[in-house]
Parts: structure tokens; C-alpha cells; sequence
């Protein structure tokens, strides 16, 4: 399938999405408010956050695709809303961060069809529907000051420069921050994700909501490790989907799952013909969340496979798998003070190459971290937190490494 | 910042708000009536968007009742009549209902969560500070509010959730309704001076005189606050 035929089968595909929703909905006949469309439905929002810790230039425990360092950056985020009529808005975040200029975060419209039906349509760069944390990583809704491993710790994989042996890849084990590969692009980038919480991919996704079930699903035209930013690098669209379930006990079960392509097409094409490159990145993944009283408590584990064609293999056709999981806490110990600790680790499955001895090795440096906090509610939009986090790492030039941490959090 | 403002304002003006300044004592009670209108002035409130949701939620605020108008100070014999009172402000839609309670001192209040999700109750305010915790739908809990203040509330799930309650140590007050219309009833008759609090605009006191069981007109025009 040609990239072209690909960028209009996504969008056939969205047009299909809200094609679906006007069926499914034609009947639901409520009465609705009266809209009258002018600035005075224009609602705006924001928060600005200031994270700080020692400098870190050598082990990169906490460096994002965004380019920034999670523990050490001052961001200003500007949301709005524009309600154009009672069933459709304009919704952007527009974020600024280390005086880097102002990127549009998100951007799309939502048309609800009805107010009867808790029934939603997006389309644009929209929110990622995979998981709990990508939605709100930033300010009070993350209840840590750094961001989990499988949103944020960057893995040595490149969609742009592809390894030709197992050894390529052995070689850039922990070195996330900045791989290299022999095929594709020799310009300096870092790696991806598990899943880009920090940029947001292009698509189009419905959710729907009813009693105590939650289901959601989108097509896009990244991945959920690459996201499509201003240009579609492959032309493949991601089929994400989640569908989460909320007990009468104040806990939510989720389970997600994603499939599409992650290698830019360029780079495919650098591989020899008769090479059946596959491409695919697939996803799936758990959560849970649990609240009741002075406790917050989430976890998640997400399990990715990316396939990867290496000309030098013994297989070309390399299945290389990472998995995540986190379990964090918030506990309300007063109305202004709060303590949270999350644990979590990073691991990978084996390849063989020559290098060491040529054993069996895990393609990728596996993480573990731990984190704590104390947080402090000045102001019912201010917040203070201060805590330390700790990694370990199974490779690269830095293998463990603790971060002081200090944010302050305002929103408004 | 004008809440915050308009609170301060509040609490210096109305925590210690009787006055000796005497009504006619034994007369017939008054009514103070009229009506608070907005100029230049958003009707609607807006609230944070949520650019991270995948939607179903309607973001529009049903309780229009911004205002409340008091007299400050108020006459002596206010703190006598106090009934021990018990009000409600409940959580529906992603919003407490009513936006604006106001309530004299040592009311309770209950929280009933009438939406279908989980919510939480808490203030930082100093007049009042407590945290209800996370709690589900169906399920109700209470505070009592011993100080007279402005206690704006806030839940910690839904950012864009916020009501305000204000404690009065004495019953001369009123919600203005959603065409802006109150009431203040069984006023003893003097001079008082009339002050109106909003989240959305602030207006100049007035001064009224309440005649022996008559009721006085006194309307309010809310400028944008600076």
C-alpha cells in the first residue's frame, strides 16, 4: 500500500468513525442548551511548572522525545476550549518549555453529538487513548514529579536508522538518550518511548461511555512509540483501543492495545528488496486505579513489540519485546500535605549476537527506579513537592544514578 | 485573584459584623429586595478545559447564582437569633450545585455525591480546612463551618469543579436568584450598610434605610473586576 493511499484510508477511516456515531445517535432526540457562539464560550486554562534537580549530562535516566529532561524544566502550558456550538469545540494546548518557543501540544475538534449520550468524536493531534498516564503527564495530574519508564525512558531504538546485526544493537544497549545505527539517518536524535506521552500523535478516535464502562478507540497516523508530528514518516495508521471497566469500590480496570507501523519509510527503503521488512510496533497493556479516602493508587503494565529487520541476522525478521510496569500511591495525610512513592521497572527480552561470548543478551539496558515525594497545597492552584528518585540501570556508561528533585506546580 | 479578593474583603468586613448601631428594637421586621445585574460581565463562568479528556463531559456550568448580598455590619441582636442550621451542596455533572451557598455559622453542610463517578471535597481556606477524601456516588459527607468567612471549595479529581460557601455570623443575607433578584427578610428596621459579594464583578456598598415593616429596594451593578 502506497503512503498515499494510506494517509486517506486513516482519514477514511475517521470519516467512518463519525459516520458510526451519527447512525448510532440519529434518534437520541434531548433537549439541549441553547448556544450562541462568541467569546463568551471560549474557556481557557493553564498551568506553569518549574522542576528541579542536578544536572544530568551523562546518564539521561530521565530525558524525554520532547527533548527535555522531566526533572529539570520550567513549562508553561496555555489550554483552551472553544465551544463553536453545543456539539462542537475546538480544544488546544499550546506549551512552552525551557524558552524553547511555543509547540502546538494538541489541537483538535470534538464533536459530541448529543447531550443525552456520553458519546465523543476527536479528530486532530489528539490524546492518546493507550493506558492512564499520557493523557495528563504534566502538574497535579502526575502524581510524581518524573514520569514513569515506559513514557518516558527512551529506548535505543531509532525509527529513522535501523541496526543491520544483533551486535548494532548489543552495542547502543542504555544509550537512549542519543543511538546510532549503520542504515538511515546518521544525524544525532534520540530514542522512543514505549509510548509518547509527551507528543501527542494525529488522528481520529471516538469514545464512548455508559454506566461503568469506558471504551475508546482511535487511528492515527504515528505510533504509539512515534508520533506523527507535522509529517507522516511511513504512511501507516496505528489502530489503538482501550476499554476500561470502574467498580463499585472505586476501582478501575483497564486493558489497551495498539498495532501500526514505526519505521520511517525512508529507512525501509534502504533495505534490500528482497527483504520482508515488517515494521510493526504492537502493544497491549493493563491498568488499575483505585481511590477511595485519603488513597490514590495506579498502576499499569505495558508489554511492546517492535518488529525489526536485520540484513545481518541469522532471523531478519527480529521480534524485539519491552515491558513496564509501574504501582504508585498517593496518600492525603492533610488537607495540604500529601506523600507518593512509585516503583517501577524497564526490562527487555534477549538477542544473540557475537558480542559477549555471544549469550544471550537483553537487546536494551533494563531500568529500575524509585520514586518518593512530599507534596504541599499552598493554594488550592499551588503546589510544592520535593522528593528523591533513584535508578538503576543494567548497562550503559552510567549504571545508577539518585536525583533530588524540587517542583513548584501552579494552574489555573 | 478577584474571589480572593473580594474573600478578604469579606472576612475583615464581616467576621466581627455586628454593630451596636441600633435597629428599632421591638418594631416590625423589613425586607430588603432588588436586584444585582451584570455589566460587562461574562454570564457564564468559564471552567478549565480538559484538553487531555476523550470527551462525554458537558462542560456547562447549570447554577448561574453568583451573587450574595448582606448587610455588613449587622445589628446586635443578629447573633441571638442564629438558627443551628443543616444545608447541602451537592455534586452532579462534574459540578456543585448550588456554585454559591451561603449559610450562617455552625450550619452543616453535607457533600452528597449525586454524580457517577468519584468525587472529593476540599478547602484550604483558612476559615475552614478540610479534605472529605475520594467517595462514590450515592455516598454523602458532612462538614460544619464554625467561622464566618468566605470557604471556597474545590475538588481534587476534577480541577475544573469549584463553589464557594459563605459562613455569615448573622441571617441578613441572600443568594441572589438566576435573574439576579433577593430577598432579605425580617430585617429590623435602621440603616445598614448592603454589600455584595460575586465571583464575577465587585460593586460599590450601599446604604439603605429599612422603614418599621416595609420592605426598601436597593439594586446592585456589577463592574468587571480589575
Amino acid at each position: 500500500m502506497g503512503a498515499d493511499s494510506r494517509v486517506r484510508c486513516v482519514f477514511a477511516a475517521g470519516a467512518a468513525l463519525v459516520a458510526l456515531a451519527c447512525c448510532g445517535l440519529a434518534a437520541a432526540q434531548s433537549p439541549e442548551p441553547t448556544y450562541h457562539p462568541g467569546l463568551g464560550r471560549l474557556s481557557l486554562g493553564g498551568d506553569a511548572t518549574a522542576t528541579a534537580s542536578p544536572a544530568d549530562a551523562d546518564a539521561y535516566f530521565n530525558f524525554t522525545n520532547y527533548d527535555q529532561n522531566t526533572l529539570r524544566a520550567a513549562q508553561v502550558r496555555l489550554l483552551a476550549e472553544w465551544r463553536l456550538s453545543s456539539t462542537v469545540s475546538l480544544l488546544a494546548e499550546l506549551r512552552a518549555a525551557n524558552g524553547a518557543g511555543i509547540d502546538g501540544a494538541a489541537w483538535y475538534v470534538r464533536w459530541h453529538p448529543s447531550a443525552a449520550r456520553a458519546f465523543d468524536v476527536q479528530v486532530g493531534r489528539i490524546p492518546p487513548v493507550i493506558g492512564l498516564f499520557a493523557r495528563e503527564p504534566y502538574g497535579r495530574d502526575n502524581l510524581l514529579i518524573g514520569a514513569p519508564l515506559a513514557y518516558q525512558y527512551l529506548l535505543s531504538l531509532r525509527p529513522d536508522a535501523l541496526p543491520a546485526s544483533a551486535d548494532d544493537l548489543i552495542r547502543m544497549r542504555g544509550r537512549g538518550w542519543e543511538p546510532s545505527f549503520p542504515i538511515g539517518s546518521s544525524a544525532v536524535a534520540t530514542g522512543i518511548p514505549i509510548v509518547s506521552a509527551f507528543q501527542w500523535d494525529t488522528g481520529a478516535e471516538a469514545h464512548w461511555h455508559g454506566g461503568r464502562m469506558d471504551v475508546a478507540g482511535a487511528v492515527t497516523r504515528g505510533s504509539a512509540s512515534v508520533p506523527a508530528v507535522g509529517r507522516d514518516v511511513n504512511g501507516g495508521e496505528t489502530w489503538s483501543g482501550r476499554v476500561a471497566v470502574t467498580g463499585p469500590a472505586g476501582l478501575t480496570v483497564g486493558v489497551s492495545g495498539a498495532r501500526g507501523p514505526w519505521i520511517e519509510s525512508s529507512t525501509l527503503a534502504l533495505l534490500p528488496a528482497s527483504l520482508d521488512a515488517q515494521d510493526t510496533q504492537t502493544l497491549v497493556g493493563a491498568d488499575l486505579e483505585f481511590g477511595w479516602g485519603r488513597w490514590l493508587v495506579r498502576g499499569e503494565e505495558l508489554r511492546a513489540v517492535f518488529d525489526m529487520p536485520l540484513i545481518d541476522a541469522t532471523n531478519p525478521a527480529t521480534r524485539l519485546a519491552a515491558w513496564s510496569g509501574y504501582l504508585e500511591a498517593r496518600y492525603r495525610v492533610h488537607p495540604r500535605w500529601d506523600v507518593a512513592g512509585r516503583v517501577e521497572q524497564l526490562d527487555f527480552s534477549s538477542i544473540q549476537g557475537t558480542l559477549g561470548g555471544g549469550l544471550p543478551t537483553t537487546w536494551d539496558a533494563p531500568v529500575e527506579r524509585v520514586s518518593a515525594d512530599v507534596g504541599y497545597r499552598a493554594h488550592r492552584q499551588l503546589e510544592v513537592r520535593a522528593g528523591w528518585q533513584m535508578n538503576w540501570r543494567d548497562g550503559g556508561r552510567i549504571s545508577k544514578r539518585g536525583y533530588p528533585t524540587l517542583q513548584l506546580l501552579i494552574w489555573f | 485573584m478577584r474571589p480572593l479578593v473580594a474573600s478578604l474583603a469579606f472576612v475583615a468586613a464581616g467576621a466581627l459584623g455586628l454593630t451596636d448601631a441600633a435597629p428599632h428594637r421591638g418594631a416590625d421586621t423589613g425586607v430588603i429586595r432588588g436586584r444585582v445585574t451584570e455589566s460587562g460581565v461574562a454570564t457564564a463562568v468559564g471552567v478549565r478545559p480538559l484538553v487531555g479528556d476523550l470527551g462525554s463531559t458537558s462542560r456547562d456550568m447549570t447554577d448561574r447564582r453568583r451573587a450574595v448580598v448582606y448587610v455588613d455590619p449587622a445589628p446586635r441582636p443578629a447573633l441571638e437569633e442564629l438558627p443551628a442550621g443543616r444545608a447541602s451542596m451537592d455534586q452532579r455533572h462534574e459540578e456543585f450545585i448550588p456554585h454559591v451557598l451561603a449559610i450562617t455559622v455552625g450550619t452543616v453542610v453535607d457533600f452528597p455525591n449525586d454524580d457517577t463517578k468519584f468525587h472529593n471535597v476540599f478547602s484550604l481556606s483558612r476559615v475552614k480546612t478540610f479534605d472529605l477524601g475520594r467517595y462514590p456516588a450515592g455516598h454523602s459527607k458532612a462538614v460544619q463551618f464554625d467561622k464566618p468567612g468566605i470557604v471556597p471549595i474545590s475538588c481534587d479529581i476534577h480541577t475544573h469543579m469549584s463553589a464557594y460557601v459563605l459562613v455569615f455570623n448573622h441571617p441578613y443575607f441572600a443568594v441572589a436568584d438566576e435573574d439576579g433578584r433577593y430577598a432579605i427578610v425580617n430585617v429590623p428596621a435602621g440603616a445598614y450598610t448592603l454589600k455584595v459579594w460575586s465571583e464575577v464583578g465587585q460593586t460599590d456598598p450601599r446604604t439603605v434605610v429599612v422603614p418599621d415593616g416595609q420592605s426598601v429596594e436597593c439594586d446592585f451593578r456589577l463592574e468587571r473586576s480589575r
